[in-house]
């Protein structure tokens, strides 16, 4: 009696977006500049979690920039347009949606202005990457977005896109629930491996391989610090964090008591990225925020059962529970 | 074409600045002619205001502003669904989240002080802090209308029916606790007002334009004559979705014609903010004897504490979520969101799908468990997949990656995932 070592599986669903019907909506303005650059300005606020760095990507790809060729303005009532909460896993689908429509739109004028200069029959022969508009087919027939953009302002005409995009959804029947309340599903699933000390009831997480059908990944890395940073919450949810209540009175109002996990206490995080496309979603993508947390806990709480034939069925899993339903088992014979 | 920038891991836009620290967050700021605000908590859970003596507050040295309910110049009330949760208390308490005062003053030293020269006078009314409690007759009412906020049903199949295809029934409840975004930054919030009159707040919220929404209603100020600048957000979750002090800060600027800068302590933002709700789910999940699903039931009954916040749609999200990612033809759950005396919930990642995970999951490996059937078999056979439908009685029709992550993660563990389900 010591150490045991477990595995646990947790599978879930997550709806993105606001859902029930709601308004759903992302508002986006990119504007172009005659140095070949863009800006792109929306309510979105970036929570650190990396929705402008997204955005950024996303015009970069339209406008066939690089991602440091754009600059991304937040989060200002007076400048930027609205675009719904940061919240329910839906900036990367629901602005992300808005801002690829808005560089469209910033583009759109400068390709009707180089199509007969570039001697295509339809701008739908164009295509604009590495900093310039080129003919399909045929890539050194171009001209650089920076040229187009002064020679389109030099005549008059606007070199900003706007685009408002809205996630469909209705709402639930009061009597049976019946509806298409959430789009898109993101999914996942989790793997806790764990060791459970029997003598302490501590628990050691020492590796979540973390695997997530983002639909398509805008940011790899970011797509990854999002799963990493859901299974350190995840974690403490599992096992660590309480707050305590005493007559409605808050017990451990500071992180001296209230115990959030520390780098001791993280597991190994193996990211796994699924890519299930999503029609709707900018290049097939939709979130991550919120489904990265979701399996943490189930996967830990099995992965114990898995260890020493325990189910904790009331969170946070402490080492006190746990010796305690230990022992149940031991008195009723039953010795895993 | 292949994509040139999707897909890659550019270093994030935000990362240089706030790794040399450069980024500036709402706290960080500082102007001339700063006042420095601070608000008084309440210390009951459940109790009529009496009395709030300001006398020997306004005393204190530095001094510039001490409010009240009464100085609520709009409607005194913020709230995403209902905007019942008081700026300012002004009959009663209802939670340790509501504010009775709010002072500024020249230093955050005389600004503490202030506070703790109020005189507060409450007598404690019965108090109900169990959400089980709070639904039966005769519990201490927090609201009028009673402590049930929301009661969301979901009906799909023939429940009979379903508990008779099952070779076993697996039954279990499920309980969650209370828990705390516990973000880096906690809130602070810098409020000016410009010439002209236009009042500009700085603060580190997760929606501008909403809390422009929510300052306009409770200053009475028309929202062209507000501006929300969203500053560097250290970690929000869901618990900068509410108001914690926009509106007192903006009031203290308004009042004293002087900017008000409230940065709250580590103890206040666990007062200030929402947290995630805890569950009390009761499950019975039937089965095959192949582990087929049949049937699941669930009750969810959420402590949504003391105000309504996002309580109701925090259930509904748990009610779709209950069955977890399987096609289940029999379904039947109820989900409710209660009035309690503890601190409110509201928002917080994974929104009401984060506490059913833990009950779906636990059953699903007590199906297996019961049946003597690997885990992983019993999960891959009721697998969502692209063309199902859901309890809501929706059908996926794209980007269902499910059965490869599970196929993925199983196989990194050593598990033989063809081999176990065939």
């Amino acid at each position: 009696m010591a150490r045991r070592r477990g595995i646990g599986m947790a599978s879930v669903f997550y709806g993105t977006g606001y859902g029930n019907g709601f308004p759903d909506v992302s508002s986006a303005i990119v504007e172009l500049h005659p140095s070949g650059k863009a800006t792109v300005r929306t309510g979105a606020v970036d929570c650190g979690q990396g929705s402008s760095t997204v955005f950024a990507i996303i015009a970069a790809e339209v406008l066939g920039l690089q991602v440091s060729d754009i600059t991304v303005t937040t989060g200002d009532t007076d400048n930027t347009p609205d675009t719904g909460t940061t919240a329910a896993t839906r900036q990367t689908y629901n602005t992300g949606n808005a801002v690829r429509l808005a560089a469209l739109d910033a583009l759109r004028p400068l390709l009707d202005l180089v199509k007969p200069k570039l001697a295509v029959n339809t701008v739908d022969g164009l295509v604009v990457r590495g900093g310039a508009i080129e003919v399909r087919g045929w890539p050194g027939r171009k001209v650089t977005l920076a040229e187009a953009i002064a020679v389109a302002q030099a005549e008059g005409l606007t070199t900003m896109g706007q685009a408002t995009f809205t996630a469909h959804t209705t709402a639930l029947d009061p009597e049976n629930g019946q509806g298409a309340p959430y789009w898109p599903y993101a999914f996942a699933t989790h793997m806790a491996e764990v060791e459970v000390d029997t003598l302490t009831g501590m628990v050691e997480v020492l590796r979540v391989v973390a695997a997530h059908d983002v639909g398509r990944a805008i940011n790899r890395a970011g797509v990854e610090g999002q799963i990493e940073g859901g299974v350190a919450q995840g974690l403490g949810y599992a096992l660590l964090e309480e707050v305590q209540l005493d007559s409605g009175r808050i017990q451990n109002p500071n992180l001296a008591g209230y115990l959030v996990p520390t780098a001791m206490d993280m597991a190994v995080v193996e990211s796994i990225i699924v890519e299930h496309p999503e029609p709707s979603g900018p290049f097939g993508a939709k979130g991550i925020g919120e489904p990265a947390i979701l399996p943490v806990a189930p996967a830990i709480l099995n992965a114990i059962f898995d260890a020493v034939g325990v189910r904790i069925t009331d969170l946070p899993a402490t080492p006190e529970k746990i010796l305690q339903a230990i022992k149940l088992q031991e008195d009723r014979g039953i010795v895993k | 074409m292949k994509d040139q920038v999707v897909g890659s891991s550019p270093v994030k836009v935000d990362a240089r600045d706030k790794a040399t620290g450069a980024t500036k967050y709402p706290g960080d700021l500082r102007v001339p002619g700063m006042l420095f605000g601070k608000l008084l908590y309440s210390p009951s859970a459940h109790a009529k205001i009496i009395g709030i003596g300001l006398a020997d507050a306004w005393r204190v040295p530095g001094v510039r502003a001490v409010l009240t309910a009464r100085d609520v110049p709009g409607h005194n009330g913020h709230g995403v669904i209902i905007p019942h949760q008081p700026v300012l208390a002004h009959d009663l308490v209802r939670s340790v989240n509501d504010v009775l005062v709010a002072v500024a003053a020249d230093t955050l030293a005389a600004a503490e002080e202030a506070l703790r020269k109020v005189k507060i006078e409450l007598v404690e009314l019965p108090a109900v802090f169990d959400a089980t409690a709070a639904m039966a007759e005769g519990a201490p009412l927090i609201h009028p209308e009673g402590n049930i906020l929301s009661h969301h049903k979901i009906r799909r199949g023939d429940m009979a029916e379903g508990w008779a295809r099952a070779a076993v029934v697996v039954e279990n409840t499920y309980r969650t606790q209370m828990v705390d975004h516990a973000f880096l930054q906690t809130e602070a919030a810098l409020a000016e007002i410009e010439v002209g009159g236009t009042l500009v707040l700085h603060i580190a919220t997760q929606y501008p334009h909403w809390d422009r929404k929510e300052l306009s209603r409770a200053l009475g100020m028309p929202e062209d004559m507000i501006r929300v600048v969203g500053g560097s957000v250290g970690g929000a979750f869901g618990g900068r979705e509410d108001m914690t002090l926009q509106v007192q800060a903006a009031l203290l600027a308004m009042r004293t014609g002087r900017p008000v800068k409230i940065v709250c302590t580590r103890e206040e933002s666990f007062h200030a903010h929402s947290k995630r709700h805890a569950m009390i789910m009761h499950y019975r999940t039937g089965a095959t004897r192949e582990g087929r699903l049949t049937a699941v039931e669930a009750t969810i009954i959420g402590d949504t504490g003391a105000y309504a916040s996002w309580g109701t749609n925090v259930l509904r999200k748990a009610a779709v979520h209950a069955t977890g990612p399987y096609i289940v033809p029999n379904v039947k759950v109820d989900a409710y969101a209660v009035y309690t005396n503890n601190p409110f919930a509201g928002a917080m990642r994974g929104f009401g799908a984060a506490q059913p995970a833990v009950a779906y999951e636990g059953q699903m490996d007590e199906v297996a468990r019961v049946l003597g059937l690997h885990p992983f078999a019993v999960r891959w056979q009721n697998a969502m997949t692209e063309g199902c439908t859901t309890a809501t009685g929706q059908v996926l029709e794209s980007s269902v990656g499910l059965r490869a992550t599970m196929e993925k993660a199983g196989s990194l563990v050593g598990w033989d995932v063809s081999k176990i389900y065939g």
